[in-house]
C-alpha cells in the first residue's frame, strides 16, 4: 500500500486537481475520488459510468493504479462514459 | 554668476561618465548585475531620456504629490467613506494592497540596482529617481491600508503577504524575483520599465483610478493617480536601453526578455485585475470589461511600442487572445472556490443581471463558467457549505505557481523532465520560459511541490489554511454571504425592469 499523488481532472470540469490514491486502488475507486473533488461542486452527477483515461488509453475499472503503471504526479483524466449507464444510480462522487 | 537655463547646464551635470583606470569595467560593473551585451561603454553613454528633470524640481513635485494624496485621506477619514463601499470594491482594493504594495519595495530594490549597475549616467540619474519613486509608493501604500486596519484587519496582508506562503503571493515572489530581485540592470529596464511598466500597470492605473473614482473610493483614486504619474516618468529607462541593444545587434535578445515577461505579467494579471474588472467592480460602475480593457488599451498600445522600436509580438500572441476570453473567468471560478485560502473576501459576481452582463461581453460564458455557478447557487440554497469549497489543492504551474486551469480539460499538463525532476507547466509559454534557463527556475517548490514534501502538516486542509498564515479569521468568504445565490429570476427581472 503507497499512496500515490496524481494530476487529476474531471472532463467538463476547468482546473487540475491533486488527488491522492492508493496504488491499489481500482481504476473505479480512482475514478470516485476525483469525482469526489468535482461532482455536485461544480459539476451535476450523471446516470453514467465513470472510466479513468491515462496515458491516451482508457483504463479497465477493475484495474489497479499498480497494474496501470501509474507513476506518482501523472495525468489521469476521468469522465462519465456516455456508453455505460451506472447500475449504482447517479454517481455523485462523494 | 550668470543663471543658466535649464537646457544649458542639464546634460553636462547628469553624464558624468569616465574611463576608468585604477579598477576595470568589469568590476564595476559586474556583468551578472549589469550585463552590458558586449555594447561598448561610451556607446551606453549615448543613452538618454525625455524628462530631464532636476532633483529640485523631482522633489518640488513629490512634496506636491504627497500633500494632494495625504489631504484627500484626511479629509475622507471623517466621511466613513470605507464603510459605504461596495463590498466588491473592498475585495478589489484588499486583494490590491496585499498583492501591490511590497512589490513596490522590490521594485525599488531594482531601481536601486540601475541607479548603480546601469551603464550610463544618465540612466543611473533616472533610475535613482526611480528609486525615491518606489520608495513612495510602497510607504504611500502601506499608510494608506494601515491606517484602514480598525476597519479591515485583513489590510495587514499589505506586509503581510509576501512573508507567508500562500499561493497568490508565491506566485507574486516568484514573478517579482525573476523580475527584480535576481535580475540584471539591462533586463530589468526591459521587462520592468518596457513591459509591466509601460505596457501594464501604467494603463492599468489609469483605468483603476478611474474605476475607483467611478465606485465613490476617491481616496484610492488619488492614491493611484498619484503612483501612475511617478510610473509614467520612469517607465521611460526601457525604451532606451531596448533601442541600445537593438543597434548593436542584440535584437533576438530583446525579444526574448519581452516575450519571457509580457506572459509572466499577463498571467499575473489576468488573476488579480481579470476578477476586479469583471466580478468585483459593482456592475452600474463597470466602463468596460476586461477583455474590452486589454484590447483597446493595453494590447493596442504594446503593439505600438513593439513597432516602434521594430520589435514582433510574442511568438505566443494567438495564444495569449484566446486566453484574454477565458482565463481569468477560471481563475475567478478557482479563486471563489478556494476562497478561504486568500486574504480578501472574493464577490462571486454572478447575480442574474451580472450574468447577462458577463454573457454579453463573453459569448458563451454561461454554457462554459455559468453552469458552474449555477450547482454551486444550488449548494448554497440548499445549505449545503461543504460543496462549495475545495478539499484539495489545485495543482499549480511550476512557472508561474497559478491554478492549472484549462478550456479543454482532458489535455495532459506538460511534463518536463530536468536532473530527475518533473515539472508541470500549464502552457507552451511557461513551459518555453522554463527551458529557457531551467538553472534558474528549477530549485523552487511550489504549493503542491511543498505539500508532496511534507511541509505541510497536517496534510489536509487545516494544515494547507496554516501554512498559508491563514488564522480563521484571516480566510476569505463570500463578499455577499451569497446572497446572489437566492435571487428569484422573477424578482431579478422586475428589478432589472
Amino acid at each position: 500500500m503507497a499512496t500515490v499523488p496524481l494530476q487529476a481532472a474531471f472532463r467538463g470540469d476547468f482546473v487540475t486537481l491533486l488527488v491522492l490514491v492508493d496504488d491499489e486502488d481500482t481504476m473505479d475507486v480512482v475514478a470516485q475520488k476525483v469525482a469526489h473533488h468535482v461532482i455536485n461542486r461544480r459539476l451535476p452527477p450523471e446516470s453514467l459510468c465513470m472510466r479513468v483515461r491515462y496515458n491516451q488509453q482508457v483504463l479497465s475499472p477493475d484495474q489497479t493504479v499498480a497494474q496501470a503503471g501509474i507513476l506518482p504526479m501523472s495525468f489521469v483524466e476521468v469522465f462519465y462514459d456516455a456508453g455505460v449507464r451506472s447500475h449504482a444510480g447517479m454517481d455523485r462522487g462523494s | 554668476m550668470p543663471r543658466l537655463e535649464r537646457s544649458q547646464w542639464y546634460d553636462l551635470c547628469r553624464d558624468m561618465n569616465w574611463s576608468f583606470k585604477y579598477v576595470t569595467e568589469a568590476e564595476v560593473f559586474p556583468e551578472a548585475l549589469s550585463h552590458s551585451h558586449g555594447i561598448p561603454p561610451a556607446d551606453w553613454w549615448t543613452w538618454d531620456e525625455p524628462y530631464k528633470i532636476t532633483y529640485r524640481e523631482y522633489v518640488q513635485n513629490q512634496t506636491r504629490k504627497e500633500a494632494d494624496v495625504y489631504s484627500v485621506r484626511s479629509a475622507l477619514a471623517r466621511a466613513k467613506f470605507f464603510e459605504n463601499l461596495d463590498p466588491g470594491w473592498k475585495a478589489a482594493i484588499v486583494a490590491h494592497y496585499g498583492a501591490i504594495a511590497m512589490p513596490e519595495y522590490l521594485a525599488t530594490l531594482g531601481e536601486a540596482r540601475m541607479g548603480r549597475f546601469g551603464r550610463a549616467a544618465a540612466w543611473r540619474n533616472m533610475a535613482l529617481f526611480g528609486t525615491l519613486d518606489e520608495i513612495r509608493h510602497a510607504q504611500i501604500q502601506f499608510s494608506f491600508s494601515h491606517a484602514l486596519l480598525n476597519k479591515e484587519p485583513r489590510l495587514d496582508w499589505a506586509h503581510k503577504a509576501f512573508h507567508t506562503n500562500q499561493w497568490g503571493a508565491i506566485a507574486l515572489r516568484h514573478l517579482f524575483d525573476d523580475m527584480l530581485t535576481a535580475n540584471d540592470a539591462v533586463s530589468m529596464a526591459i521587462q520592468l520599465t518596457f513591459v509591466i511598466e509601460t505596457g501594464f500597470t501604467n494603463l492599468q492605473f489609469l483605468g483603476l483610478a478611474a474605476d475607483a473614482m467611478e465606485t465613490g473610493d476617491v481616496e484610492f483614486s488619488t492614491l493611484i493617480s498619484s503612483i501612475q504619474t511617478d510610473e509614467a516618468r520612469h517607465a521611460q529607462q526601457g525604451e532606451p536601453t531596448l533601442r541600445l541593444l537593438l543597434e548593436h545587434g542584440n535584437k533576438a535578445e530583446a525579444q526574448r526578455l519581452i516575450d519571457v515577461m509580457f506572459w509572466r505579467g499577463w498571467r499575473v494579471f489576468a488573476l488579480l485585475t481579470g476578477a476586479a474588472m469583471d466580478y468585483y467592480t459593482p456592475l452600474p460602475h463597470r466602463r468596460s470589461s476586461f477583455k474590452e480593457f486589454m484590447l483597446e488599451w493595453i494590447i493596442k498600445q504594446f503593439n505600438d511600442q513593439l513597432r516602434d522600436v521594430g520589435l514582433e509580438r510574442p511568438w505566443y500572441w494567438e495564444l495569449f487572445l484566446q486566453e484574454l476570453d477565458w482565463l481569468h473567468h477560471a481563475l475567478h471560478l478557482g479563486t471563489w472556490f478556494e476562497r478561504r485560502t486568500v486574504w480578501w473576501n472574493p464577490d462571486a459576481g454572478v447575480s442574474f443581471a451580472e450574468r447577462e452582463w458577463l454573457e454579453a461581453k463573453y459569448p458563451g460564458w454561461h454554457d462554459r463558467f455559468g453552469t458552474f455557478w449555477q450547482t454551486i447557487a444550488e449548494n448554497v440554497r440548499n445549505g449545503d457549505v461543504a460543496h462549495t469549497h475545495q478539499e484539495t489543492l489545485f495543482v499549480v504551474c511550476n512557472l508561474c505557481q497559478i491554478p492549472m486551469c484549462s478550456p479543454t480539460i482532458g489535455v495532459p499538463p506538460q511534463l518536463v523532465t530536468y536532473n530527475g525532476r518533473v515539472y508541470t507547466f500549464c502552457s507552451d509559454p511557461c513551459r518555453w520560459i522554463f527551458e529557457q534557463n531551467p538553472a534558474r527556475y528549477a530549485g523552487h517548490l511550489s504549493i503542491v511541490d511543498g505539500f508532496l514534501a511534507g511541509d505541510i502538516q497536517p496534510p489536509n486542509v487545516a494544515g494547507v489554511l496554516a501554512y498559508m498564515g491563514l488564522p480563521p479569521s484571516e480566510q476569505g468568504t463570500d463578499a455577499m454571504n451569497c446572497a446572489w445565490a437566492y435571487e428569484q429570476p422573477q424578482a431579478a427581472a422586475a428589478s432589472a425592469a
